[in-house]
């Protein structure tokens, strides 16, 4: 019924829409903070000390999962997690991506809150299996 | 996390604006939009959701206390029914679908580009 009134003229041909799409993408590669994010990102994946601080936390935040979710993790235990978790952020290139990856954050929210502001719909939640992921 | 104005780069915020434009002017958002005016049109619409939402809030406290009745039941079903039976209501949630499949679409392409999902990093961190 609805399909009947619309007026072809009115409509954005699919192809045209998705080139938008693109283009936007584009823009966004473009700028200084997705530039810097990928940078960063290159530099930790070669940073070898990194990547090893970063396994140490993750092995031993593994190891402890059940405890973890029992809140039953022992103070010896504890210790030694939020040491490893500090080695590895004490990382510089660890310190670079994070800042690099809060700035692309930003901008990227900014970007979809454009977005959704003027379609009516939350573009992050109506993309998302769940709002929180 | 809000980003100072003068980090956000003019050109993004450009081809924002443009996105929004045409996918406005897309089918299913136009579609999702006339559906959503009739919607608002339509006031026996919004009473009847708004007592489904009521009833379920209820019933969710009630059913914490173990104090749900069988009447209690078949009204919600009774409810539900008169929901999936109601044009405007069933026209506004298919829409909305609609235009939703055709955002995860449009985040596809944008992320395919990017090599990151668009939309993860666009999430605005409050639930």
């Amino acid at each position: 019924m609805i399909h009947d009134e619309l007026d072809e003229l009115e409509i954005a041909p699919p192809d045209v829409v998705r080139q938008v799409a693109r283009n936007f993408a584009a823009t966004l590669s473009e700028t200084r903070q997705f530039m810097d994010f990928e940078a960063a990102a290159e530099r930790l994946n070669h940073d070898q000390p990194a990547q090893k601080a970063i396994a140490d936390f993750q092995t031993k935040q593994q190891s402890l999962q059940m405890m973890i979710r029992l809140n039953a993790v022992s103070p010896a235990d504890q210790a030694e997690l939020e040491r490893l978790q500090h080695a590895y952020l004490s990382e510089a290139s660890v310190v670079d991506y994070i800042q690099a990856q809060q700035a692309l954050v930003a901008i990227c929210q900014a970007a979809g809150e454009i977005i959704s502001q003027a379609i009516g719909l939350d573009y992050s939640a109506s993309c998302s299996a769940s709002c929180c992921g | 996390m809000k980003t100072p104005k003068e980090n956000f780069p003019v050109e993004l915020a450009a081809a924002a604006e443009e996105l929004s434009e045409y996918l406005l002017a897309a089918e299913p958002f136009i579609v999702y939009k006339r559906a959503q005016n009739h919607f608002s049109a339509d006031l026996q619409a919004q009473r009847l959701l708004e007592q489904l939402s009521s009833l379920q809030s209820s019933l969710r406290s009630a059913q914490s206390n173990r104090n749900v009745s069988e009447t209690d039941i078949q009204q919600l079903r009774g409810l539900q029914n008169d929901v999936r039976q109601n044009a405007t209501i069933m026209e506004y949630a298919q829409a909305q679908q609609n235009a939703i499949n055709y955002l995860r679409e449009i985040n596809q392409e944008i992320s395919q580009l990017l090599g990151l999902d668009f939309a993860a990093l666009a999430r605005q961190t409050t639930c």
